[in-house]
C-alpha cells in the first residue's frame, strides 16, 4: 500500500493543496502520535519525575488518610481519599498540561508553527491528551496500589464494567474540558496562570476529592452537573465502595454515566468551536505570536 | 548627534586617570545586594499582580488557602458532625500557615523556571553583576507576601466563620515574631533548595515544588498530631523545622490548643518526658533544625549552580 505522504506531481499548488480524505486521516493521526511523542518518551528520558509526580503526590495523599485515622473514620473514607488521590494525576495533567498548553506553545513560539502546519489543531489536543493521559496513569496507578496495599484499603465492586466505562468517560470529559480550557487559556494571556492555581484547591474541594460530595448540598449539585471530576469521582466511589453507608443525595451511577456522555459531547464540541473561534481571533488580531518575537 | 558624541552617563566612563578601575569588578558589596534585592522583589511582585484589577487578584491569592482549609473542615464534620471544634481549629490553623510554606516553596522555584523556561531570560540575569541567589530571593518575595494574604484571610475566615477561639489579649507576640522570622527563613531555604532541584531539572518541574510541599505536609503536624504517624516518620517530622513552626505559631496565637508536636502516646513525649513542648525546646528546636535547612540548602544550591555552569542548563528550554 503506497503511503499518503509520499511524492505526488501535480500541475499546480492549487492541485496539490487538494488533499484526500486519506491524506488528511494519515496527517492527523500523525499528528496525534507525534504530539502525544515527547509525552511518552519523556518519561523515560528523565528519571525524576518518579520521584517527584509518584512517590511526593502519594505522600500527600497519606496525609489526608492520616486527618481521617486522627478522628477515627470509617475504612471507607480512607478508600475515598485514595480514590481521590489517585484521580488528581488526571486533573493535574488537564489542567498543567492541556489547559495551559497552548498557550506555553505561544509563549516558546511554537504555535504559529502549529497554525501553519497542514493539520487539524484538533489533532494536537488529542495528541496532547494521550501522551497527558498515558504519563498521569503511572501515577495515579501508582497512589491506588501502593496506598490500597499500605493503608488496607479494601474495594467492594458489583459492577466492574460500569465502573471501567465511568472511569473512561471521566477521562474522557477531564480531557474534553482541558482542550476547551486551552482555547480560552490562550485568549486570556497571564491571567491563565493564576487561573490554573485557582483550579487546583478550590476544584478539590467543590468536587469532594476526600469525602462525600452529597455533603455539599447546593454546591455539591451544581458541581455534579459542571465538573467531570466530581460526577466521575462520585460515580467511581458508589461503584468501587458498593458496601460502603454513602451519603444520599446524589444521582446513581448509571445516571452519571450519562451525565459524562453529554459531558463529553458537548466538551468536544465546544472545544471544536472554541478553537475556530481562537484561530479566527487570533490571526485577525494578530496573536499567534507574542510581542517580543 | 553620533553615539561617539553622546554624554557619557555618571560612573561609566573610563577613570580620569585613562587605565582600568579593578574596583569596579568588585562590586559595591551590601550596596549591591540590595538593590539587586529590591529590584528582583519590584520586578517579582509586577509579574505577580500587574496582570488584573485588585479584587481579582486577592481573590486568586485567597482561594487557594481557603478550599484547602474547608476541604478538611467538611473531612472532619463528616466524620464527628462538628463534634470535635477543638480539631476543626487546629486544621484551620495548620492549612492557613501552609499557604506560606507553598508560597515560599514554590516561588523561588518557579522563578528559575518562568526565566529560563518561558522568558528565557535566566542566562541574561545569571551573568549580570547581581548576584544570581540574591535576585532568587527577590523574586520569591513577592509569593510570600501573597501567601502571607492568603494565610491571614484564611485566619480571619477562620475565627469569624468557622468557629476558631482566637482573644488576641492571649497573644504571645514575642514568642510569634521570632518563630516567625526562624520559620520564614527556613521556608526560604526550603524554596531555594527546591530551586536547586528545579535548575537540573526540566520544564515539568512546575509541579515540583507543591509535589514536594505536599509531601513535607504529611510529616509537618499541619492538620493532625504528629503522634497519629508511625514512629520513624514522627522522627523525621521532629527534624524538619516547619514542624516547630508551626507548633511555635500555634502556642503564640492561640494558647493552650492542641499541640501538633506533642500528645499521649507521642515520639515527642517518649524521648521528652512530657506531653508538649516548652517554649523554650520549641525555639530550640526550631533555630536548630532551622540552621541545618538554611545551610544545606545553599550547599545545594551552589553545587546545583556549578552543575547547570557545566551542562548548560541555564540556558536549556524543554517542552513536552
Amino acid at each position: 500500500m503506497s503511503s499518503a505522504f509520499v511524492y505526488r506531481p501535480t500541475a499546480s499548488p492549487q492541485e496539490a493543496a487538494n488533499w484526500s480524505r486519506r491524506q488528511i486521516i494519515a496527517t492527523d493521526l500523525r499528528t496525534i502520535v507525534g504530539r502525544a511523542y515527547p509525552r511518552v518518551t519523556g518519561l523515560f528520558r528523565e528519571k525524576s519525575w518518579v520521584f517527584f509526580e509518584v512517590l511526593l503526590p502519594f505522600l500527600a495523599t497519606s496525609a489526608f488518610v492520616f486527618v481521617y485515622r486522627a478522628v477515627q473514620a470509617p475504612p471507607e473514607y480512607i478508600g475515598f481519599v485514595v480514590l481521590g488521590g489517585a484521580m488528581t494525576a488526571f486533573w493535574l495533567n488537564v489542567i498543567w498540561m492541556m489547559a495551559q498548553q497552548l498557550w506555553w506553545e505561544k509563549s516558546q513560539g511554537n504555535l504559529e508553527l502549529y497554525f501553519a502546519a497542514p493539520m487539524n489543531i484538533m489533532s494536537v489536543l488529542f495528541g496532547m491528551a494521550f501522551g497527558g493521559f498515558v504519563m498521569s496513569s503511572t501515577r495515579a496507578v501508582a497512589v491506588l496500589v501502593v496506598a490500597s496495599a499500605l493503608y488496607g484499603v479494601s474495594f467492594a465492586v458489583d459492577q466492574w464494567f460500569l465502573l471501567i466505562g465511568v472511569f473512561f468517560l471521566t477521562l474522557a470529559a477531564l480531557y474534553g474540558l482541558g482542550m476547551v480550557l486551552a482555547s480560552l487559556f490562550l485568549m486570556w494571556g497571564r491571567e491563565a496562570w493564576h487561573l490554573t492555581q485557582f483550579l487546583v484547591e478550590p476544584v478539590y474541594f467543590v468536587s469532594g476529592l476526600n469525602f462525600p460530595i452529597a455533603r455539599l448540598g447546593i454546591l455539591g449539585s451544581v458541581a455534579i452537573a459542571l465538573l467531570p471530576l466530581a460526577v466521575g469521582l462520585d460515580a467511581m466511589r458508589q461503584l468501587a465502595f458498593a458496601d460502603a453507608a454513602y451519603p444520599l443525595g446524589t444521582p446513581s451511577p448509571e445516571i452519571e454515566a450519562l451525565i459524562l456522555v453529554a459531558m463529553t459531547v458537548v466538551f468536544l464540541l465546544l472545544a471544536r468551536w472554541t478553537l475556530r473561534v481562537l484561530e479566527r481571533l487570533a490571526r485577525k488580531e494578530g496573536r499567534l505570536s507574542i510581542r517580543w518575537q | 548627534m553620533s553615539g561617539i558624541d553622546a554624554p557619557i552617563e555618571p560612573g561609566l566612563g573610563s577613570p580620569t586617570w585613562g587605565g582600568f578601575d579593578h574596583s569596579r569588578t568588585r562590586g559595591r558589596g551590601a550596596a549591591d545586594i540590595r538593590r539587586s534585592f529590591a529590584t528582583a522583589a519590584r520586578l517579582g511582585w509586577l509579574m505577580e499582580a500587574n496582570w488584573t484589577d485588585p479584587i481579582l487578584f486577592f481573590i486568586y491569592s485567597v482561594a487557594k488557602p481557603l478550599a484547602s482549609a474547608l476541604i478538611l473542615v467538611v473531612m472532619l464534620d463528616v466524620i464527628s458532625g462538628g463534634a470535635k471544634p477543638e480539631f476543626r481549629a487546629f486544621v484551620v490553623i495548620g492549612s492557613a500557615l501552609w499557604a506560606f510554606v507553598m508560597a515560599g516553596i514554590a516561588g523561588l522555584a518557579w522563578s528559575v523556571l518562568e526565566d529560563r523556561e518561558r522568558y528565557r531570560m535566566l542566562k541574561y540575569v545569571y551573568v549580570s553583576p547581581s548576584d544570581f541567589l540574591v535576585v532568587l530571593l527577590g523574586r520569591g518575595v513577592a509569593r510570600v507576601a501573597v501567601g502571607a494574604m492568603g494565610a491571614l484571610i484564611t485566619l480571619a475566615v477562620g475565627v469569624v466563620a468557622l468557629g476558631v477561639p482566637f482573644d488576641p489579649g492571649t497573644v504571645n507576640w514575642p514568642l510569634l515574631v521570632v518563630v516567625m522570622a526562624i520559620g520564614l527563613t527556613s521556608i526560604v531555604a526550603v524554596g531555594v533548595f527546591m530551586a536547586a532541584v528545579c535548575i537540573q531539572s526540566r520544564q515539568e518541574a512546575w509541579s515540583y515544588p507543591e509535589a514536594a510541599a505536599g509531601a513535607l505536609f504529611l510529616i509537618s503536624g499541619a492538620v493532625f498530631p504528629l503522634a497519629v504517624l508511625p514512629a520513624p516518620l514522627q522522627v523525621i517530622g521532629l527534624l524538619t523545622p516547619f514542624t516547630w513552626w508551626i507548633e511555635g505559631v500555634r502556642q503564640a496565637l492561640f494558647a493552650g490548643s492542641l499541640s501538633s508536636v506533642g500528645g499521649d502516646g507521642s515520639f515527642f513525649a517518649l524521648v521528652a518526658g512530657h506531653a508538649t513542648p516548652t517554649t523554650l525546646e520549641l525555639l530550640a528546636a526550631l533555630l536548630a533544625t532551622g540552621t541545618v535547612a538554611t545551610l544545606a540548602s545553599i550547599v545545594a544550591f551552589r553545587a546545583s549552580d556549578r552543575r547547570a555552569k557545566d551542562r548548560g542548563l541555564l540556558d536549556q528550554t524543554t517542552g513536552s
